[in-house]
């Protein structure tokens, strides 16, 4: 990956930033890259994809993940896809689980490490989800509402529903009255479940793992559609450490993880079966949404 | 008609008792009114200072959230920042922008996003200060959202005030309660004290009424009533009291029976020289027999003499005996006794030339309970007293009249009036005590009509003099009025 393609999708990152998030992402650029070779530790970035809230869990993975590669573990945690990606494209971290969506559109600066493997596939599905009693049966029903999206670079919490939108031929900018970025999936389901949103889009296996947590919580909320199976949000790298014997080594804990005590732990926090090698077709559903609303985004 | 309610009617261990209850009352009404204004000072402080870190913790959260109306953001602070353990807390907080529509609400569903906050809301806050209902149990607190200077909307809180409340109320509760039973013991306590204080005043009390009735006793200096040396003191000078009572009474009664013996001496006196005035007519009677006793008609003559005097002697020595024979003291009052002082005291009038007129309004049939000895000793004595205050040849009077439940006497002189000590002596206040110098006649007059419940009256008498009458109340005896 060369400076131009990062200055290109440093651009991109800058267009959608209203704060000086994206010129903080190419600041850190050069001085991240430097700091995430030097060391011997192994930086590892997550999502709000993840119930990262959890101290516990992200505990147990950092263990996990120390005494399979032998690197000194840090989390890395961040509000947004947004920073995420910024911190694993410029080199600052390692190794991040990033959503299906960055990763169609960083492609070529990223590479799959690997896949979590949720009900043993590699596939997860979006949710529209209202109250509990709300009378609506499709997106059409949906008109004037609050709805909240769980980050404007996630998959399943903004590209698909902004896709069926695009179906419809609904804009955004009419068919909802207000919509709210929450960050984070659960609080997507919050947002619905107090009524302060009245429709959002969040993550499937969030939701189900969710309702198993959280049941008080998210019977509040019922799923209106479900979306087609697409790729589970991946575990990636920048290109430049592709090939690393630090990356090798954290694909290959990720890989066993299954397959080892601490591991199975790791994903039972997770609600996991296992991790799995990326298979690319999984994440042609997100990028043909991509594709299709190249245009308008 | 009933006396309107005076508390000076109530005892004086009441009263005391309720005093000191009043004044409880008065004091805990006061303490309590200083303890709740306190409370609801430092309450009103807390409860502003409480929410004033909320709401400035809200609005230092917030503001950014609220020039880009992210309602999200907004939601997600309020439900951060609500506190839990304070003692009152926020219920429902709403945030709305500068043009008055709601960005986000703790509750959502009752105040939703993009919506207007009712009127009627928005009227239950006062400015920049709290402002505690207590009807609905809540608290309301409005604060401008600035952002550099400038307002860019508006925090509306609502609390729940129940707690503060519930401690005013519990501390009020708690506060008449203690009163109330600090009160009850003081006013208990206050109750046994007096009691205990008064305990020998009731005593003596009791003791003086008893001495009203005449039957006057000595309290047990020694008993377990005179605890104390006050007490002690008190019912030694009463003590004292009764002796020098007794004594006086006995002196009474020695005096009265020493006038009682003069007046018999005097009219002894009197009698034998009656006797004695007969006596030498009787003795020439006596010798005219002797010598020309063979005359009959000198005989006769003589015979005749000695025959009236000695009637006169005769008669003399009843009234007396009528008069100081025990066992007639006792007997009811007749007719008989009027004529027999009239006898008693005609010795006395003929040195004097006086006339004593006799009326009796009295039936032959007629009997009374009261006892002769009395009203025969208090007739004598005024009888003797209107012929000494009379001039010679003076008429004097001794009327009896009868009413149905009353009799009177009235004894009429031709004196030039009773001094004014007579009088009161009479008609005043009885004077248990002696008088000093003359008037014992007249002071064991009133004696005698205080015993007998009679009533004396002084009235001028017509022609020069005064009248002195006696009424006294009596129960006519039946079977010998329906015998008559």
């Amino acid at each position: 990956m060369g400076e131009l393609a990062l200055m290109r999708k440093s651009t991109w990152l800058s267009r959608r930033s209203f704060t000086g998030g994206g010129a903080s992402c190419l600041f850190f650029g050069n001085l991240g890259a430097s700091k995430a070779a030097q060391d011997n530790s192994l930086r590892f970035g997550l999502t709000p994809v993840f119930l990262n809230n959890d101290l516990q869990l992200l505990e147990t993975l950092k263990s996990y993940l120390e005494t399979a590669t032998g690197y000194s573990v840090e989390l890395v945690s961040r509000r947004t896809y947004q920073e995420v990606t910024a911190l694993l494209i410029s080199g600052q971290v390692d190794g991040a689980w990033i959503c299906g969506y960055p990763y169609i559109q960083f492609k070529d600066d990223l590479e799959l490490l690997a896949v979590p493997e949720w009900n043993g596939k590699q596939l997860y599905q979006s949710y529209l989800i209202v109250g509990t009693d709300r009378n609506a049966d499709d997106i059409t029903d949906l008109r004037n509402d609050i709805h909240a999206f769980s980050d404007p670079d996630s998959n399943s919490g903004f590209l698909v529903t902004r896709s069926l939108m695009f179906e419809h031929g609904f804009q955004p900018e009419t068919f909802f009255r207000k919509t709210l970025y929450t960050y984070g999936h659960r609080n997507v389901i919050r947002a619905v479940a107090s009524g302060l949103a009245q429709s959002g889009s969040v993550d499937g296996y969030v939701w189900e793992v969710m309702l198993e947590m959280e049941p008080e919580l998210v019977s509040r909320t019922r799923i209106l559609r479900k979306s087609q199976w697409l790729g589970f949000p991946p575990i990636a790298t920048s290109v430049k450490f592709a090939g690393s014997q630090k990356i090798h080594l954290l694909q290959t804990a990720l890989i066993d993880m299954a397959n080892n005590a601490q591991g199975r732990q790791v994903l039972e926090l997770f609600k996991l079966t296992g991790f799995g090698l990326p298979q690319e077709a999984n994440f042609d559903g997100i990028a043909q949404m991509v594709s299709k609303l190249r245009e308008v985004l | 008609m009933s006396r309107p309610f005076s508390l000076l009617r109530i005892p004086l261990i009441w009263r005391v008792t309720l005093a000191v209850a009043l004044l409880m009352i008065l004091v805990s009404a006061v303490i309590t009114e200083r303890v709740l204004n306190r409370l609801g000072t430092i309450q009103q402080i807390y409860l502003q200072s409480t929410a004033d870190s909320y709401v400035n913790g809200v609005n230092a959260s917030i503001s950014s959230s609220v020039i880009n109306e992210d309602s999200w953001e907004i939601f997600d602070v309020l439900e951060r920042l609500k506190p839990t353990n304070t003692a009152i807390v926020p219920i429902q907080t709403i945030v709305t922008n500068k043009a008055g529509t709601i960005l986000a609400a703790t509750d959502p569903v009752k105040h939703p996003s993009l919506s207007q906050l009712p009127e009627d809301l928005i009227s239950q806050f006062s400015s920049t200060a709290i402002r505690i209902s207590s009807e609905s149990a809540l608290a309301f607190l409005e604060r401008d959202i600035q952002y550099q200077d400038k307002k860019i909307g508006k925090i509306y809180t609502v609390f729940d005030a129940k707690t503060l409340l519930n401690e005013r109320k519990e501390v009020l509760t708690t506060l008449i309660l203690t009163n109330a039973l600090v009160t009850a013991l003081l006013a208990f306590g206050g109750f046994l004290t007096v009691r205990r204080m008064l305990r020998p005043l009731q005593t003596l009390e009791s003791h003086m009424i008893e001495a009203v009735d005449g039957k006057a006793q000595k309290i047990l200096v020694g008993s377990s009533l005179a605890r104390n040396w006050e007490a002690r003191r008190l019912f030694r000078a009463y003590n004292s009291l009764i002796e020098a009572d007794e004594q006086r009474r006995e002196l009474s009664f020695k005096l009265a029976e020493e006038e009682r013996l003069a007046s018999l001496g005097r009219l002894s006196s009197v009698m034998a020289h009656e006797i004695n005035n007969p006596l030498g007519g009787l003795l020439n009677a006596v010798d005219t027999i002797r010598k020309h006793g063979a005359n009959a008609q000198i005989r006769d003559r003589s015979v005749d003499l000695l025959e009236r005097g000695l009637q006169g002697i005769a008669e003399v020595v009843r009234g007396a005996l009528a008069t100081y024979r025990p066992d007639r003291q006792s007997r009811p009052l007749g007719e008989g006794d009027f004529h027999d002082v009239k006898m008693l005291i005609s010795p006395e009038l003929r040195q004097r030339n006086q006339k004593l007129d006799l009326e009796t309004d009295w039936d032959s049939g007629f009997a009374c309970n009261l006892p002769s000895g009395p009203v025969r000793q208090a007739m004598t004595n005024l009888l003797l007293n209107a012929s000494a205050a009379s001039y010679d040849h003076a008429d004097l009077l001794l009327k009896v009249k009868r009413s149905a439940d009353r009799l009177q006497i009235e004894v009429g002189d031709r004196g030039g009036g009773l001094p004014i000590e007579s009088v009161k002596m009479l008609t005043g206040q009885i004077e248990k005590s002696l008088p000093a110098g003359k008037g014992l006649g007249l002071w064991v007059v009133r004696q005698i009509a205080s015993e007998l419940d009679a009533k004396l009256e002084v009235t001028p008498r017509a022609g020069g003099g005064s009248i002195i009458s006696m009424a006294l109340p009596i129960e006519v005896k039946p079977e010998i009025e329906n015998a008559a």
